[in-house]
């Protein structure tokens, strides 16, 4: 149950659409994460520009790792590595921040400041007709939100305790004096 | 091709096939299940790997078109709300990725017509239910406590309620302060050691899969003990995706044909057939069994097969708190509910009515893709939300109509070459109308919580794990496919029995009612194993 699925952008299928659901087509496509890769799909000009991307969605913050750090740059391609379909996707979201970075601010994205970094992904994430913001911004949660230093900083910092789903834990029973009002109440269901 | 005449064939290893399954074996019928899914191995379930949420997304996603297992088949979606549509094919059904949030409908739920008006009553009430929802409890493994005044009177359940968590007792408060009632709600899930089951021990996220086993899955109730009762057990053949359901000459059906797991096509025949393959997959089965004789599609003389599509009226109402809560654990069924508002009240603008579930706050990746927006702030909206969050299942129903309908996908097609399937969906009035007044109640209740916000996720798309009405039961064969014991009312030895038979879907959750009806037919079948040789 990932249910983010109710977002307002989830789409279900609809008669019509061309472009390519993203969600649909990474379903089969399993990276692990917290593992060391390096680039398939994207070239190293080109992994500069990611990187600075997923950076700028999920930047560091204290003990909190910037994105780039936790490998979400090379989980995304490796991810479109495995769904051939959005490589064309994902090069022309790069290659399109560019453009855009050189247009707004006269410098590739990967080296010009935040705030402009900012302007540049608005500018992009307002006219993407093919979906490719979302799908860079949702895998880089993926691989940031997955990884197990992240994990260990949120347990830190929020006690978030996110070995217990794996390992299990302890919870007190239910105290029954709690229904002391509900059991003098009489029957109440509608009879037919 | 065609091996030895078996006594009954069932289609679909769910939910109610499991059920049924295990009652009709432990009678000593000769029992061959045909699913088109396969075991879960438990390197599959999300919960057995630190990247859960990921796997949840993926290859766990409850969405056919998003996981695309070899057993799936591609479900589109139409209509004014389109609805999410989320199945598991697999041994077990769907409840391989369920909640265990395991009710009882009210004698009401049976009546709706009669009391209210709306939608048409069962051919059956709560009282024939009542000893196969003992049973089923029994063999399920349910978790809860008697006595709750807004149900009838009822014997103990086999297990204590599970433990509420810091969620728990924050709703129960809130409904002391609102004078609503409140009772611990029941669930699927082994609470103590169970049945060969070890305990729940509350890792929490309970659709991601419970390595445990102690969440009631069919899988590991029903079909573990189906499979070893007497005379060797259920013959159970899985990666077997049914075609069509065959006939004899003079009308009665024979049995079916199916591709087996190496895509060669099989026959089965038996005495009686019996299709359990869900609300979706059940009017796929039949509306593609078309022949000279049945042209609209088996069982379909009333026109009712794939008709009356219900969903339920979801959502789930959020409330962020201000001291953390512990969100990480505890189970998903929702640990208390309220049923305050489950009755139709003539001072609403609507009919029927909607119950309340308390569960823990999101996990990160989740929460996150809700609610942290990418850039500066992000972090800080996580800090706020993570563990400080309470989340509100609410259900309440929808009625039959017959424009929210499955019809057969012949544009997008499954591995072996059958139709996929479309559904049209659109809330009327009574649906819209109460889905408002449910999340009004929704905000009540975090607010004398104490929360210090609440968002929701709105009715729609409507959330599409309980597909129901799709091969109603009733007494006019006019207006339903099968009679109250769920033999179809064109095929005297073909039975339906699984969601598509409820003819409304009351405003819970409804795995335990879709077995206690299983259960009941699998007796009906046995009662006539005369009649039917
Ligand atoms: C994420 C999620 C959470 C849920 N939470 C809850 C909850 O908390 N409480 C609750 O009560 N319910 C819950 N449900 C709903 C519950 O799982 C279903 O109501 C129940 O499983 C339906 O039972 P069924 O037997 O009708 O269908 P299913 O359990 O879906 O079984 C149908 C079976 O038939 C098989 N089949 C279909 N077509 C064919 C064919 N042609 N050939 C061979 N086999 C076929 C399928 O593969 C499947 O295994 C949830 C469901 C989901 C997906």
């Amino acid at each position: 149950m990932a249910y983010d699925w109710r977002k307002e952008e989830y789409e279900v299928t609809r008669p019509g659409r061309t472009r390519i659901d993203y969600r649909q087509e990474i379903g089969r496509a399993h990276v692990p994460i917290g593992v060391e890769r390096g680039f398939t799909v994207v070239d190293a000009e080109r992994a500069e520009t990611l990187r600075a991307w997923v950076s700028a969605l999920i930047p560091a913050a204290g003990e909190r790792p910037a994105a780039e750090e936790v490998g979400a740059a090379e989980y995304i391609d490796a991810t479109v590595f495995l769904t051939p379909r959005l490589r064309g996707v994902l090069l022309d979201a790069v290659d399109a921040v560019d453009r855009i970075a050189s247009e707004m601010v006269g410098e590739r994205f990967a080296v010009t400041g935040p705030a402009e970094q900012e302007a540049v992904l608005r500018a992009f994430e307002a006219n993407d007709p093919l979906d490719a913001f979302p799908m860079v911004r949702d895998l880089t949660y993926e691989a940031y939100y997955a990884h197990p230093r992240v994990l260990e900083v949120l347990e830190r910092e929020t006690g978030w305790r996110y070995e217990i789903a794996i390992s299990g834990g302890e919870l007190e029973p239910l105290d029954e004096h709690l229904l002391a009002r509900m059991r003098e109440v009489p029957a109440r269901y509608r009879k037919v | 091709m065609a091996d030895e005449e078996r006594d009954v064939l069932i289609v679909g290893a769910g939910a109610a096939g499991g059920a049924m399954a295990w009652s009709l074996s432990r009678r000593k019928v000769d029992v061959v299940c045909l699913e088109q899914g396969d075991w879960v191995p438990p390197a599959m379930l999300p919960k057995n790997h630190l990247d859960w949420e990921v796997r949840a997304r993926r290859s766990w996603s409850p969405s056919p078109n998003i996981r695309q297992w070899p057993s799936d088949y591609p479900v589109a979606s139409y209509g004014d709300d389109p609805i999410s549509v989320f199945i598991y094919n697999a041994v077990g059904g769907s409840t391989i990725g369920y909640a265990g949030n395991f009710w009882r409908f009210a004698p009401s739920d049976f009546r709706v017509r009669s009391l209210d008006g709306v939608g048409v009553d069962w051919p059956i009430g709560y009282e024939e239910m009542a000893p196969y929802y003992t049973i089923n409890e029994r063999e399920m493994g349910v978790a809860g406590l008697a006595g709750d005044p807004w149900s009838p009177s009822r014997e103990p359940l086999p297990l204590p309620p599970a433990p509420l968590g810091p969620h728990g007792r924050l709703m129960i408060d809130a409904c002391e302060r609102l004078g609503w009632q409140w009772w611990p709600t029941e669930q699927a899930i082994a609470t103590r050691p169970y049945d060969g089951r070890p305990a729940c021990d509350l890792k929490g996220f309970c659709p991601f899969g419970c390595p445990q086993g102690a969440l009631a899955t069919v899988d590991v109730t029903y079909w573990r003990k189906a499979l070893k009762s007497a005379r060797n057990g259920v013959d159970l053949r899985t990666n077997a995706r049914v075609r069509e359901i065959t006939l004899h000459p003079d009308g009665r059906a024979k049995g079916a044909l199916y591709y087996d797991g190496e895509g060669r096509l099989q026959e089965v025949r038996a005495k009686v057939v019996v299709v359990a393959a869900g609300g979706l997959g059940t009017p796929r089965v039949l509306l593609h069994s078309t022949s000279a004789r049945h042209p609209d599609g088996l069982a379909n003389s009333s026109g009712m097969v794939g008709k009356n599509l219900m969903v339920h009226v979801q959502t789930f109402a959020i409330g962020r708190f201000a001291q953390p809560l512990q969100g990480w654990q505890g189970t998903w069924g929702g640990a208390v509910s309220t049923r305050q508002f489950y009755e139709t009240d003539p001072a609403n603008d609507f009919v029927r009515g909607f119950v309340l579930s308390i569960n823990p706050g999101w996990s990160p990746l989740n929460l996150a893709l809700q609610v942290a927006p990418w850039g500066a702030e992000h972090h800080a909206a996580m800090d706020a939300h993570l563990n400080h969050e309470a989340t509100l299942f609410c259900c309440g129903e929808d009625l039959p109509d017959s424009r929210n309908r499955v019809e057969l996908d012949w544009d997008s097609l499954d591995a072996h070459g059958l139709p996929g399937v479309k559904t049209f969906y659109a809330f009327d009035d009574n649906s819209t109308k109460l889905g408002a007044a449910m999340i009004g109640r929704a905000r009540e209740l975090l607010d004398a919580a104490g929360a210090v916000s609440v968002r929701d996720f709105g009715v729609s798309p409507p959330l599409g794990w309980h597909l129901m009405g799709t091969a109603r039961m009733g007494d006019d064969p006019a207006t339903s496919v099968t009679d109250a014991d769920n033999r179809v009312h064109d095929v005297p030895n073909l039975f339906i029995a699984d969601s598509s038979s409820l003819p409304t879907g009351g405003g819970v959750n409804p795995t335990s009612t879709i077995q206690a009806v299983a259960l009941r037919c699998a007796e009906r079948i046995w009662e006539m194993r005369g009649e039917l040789g």
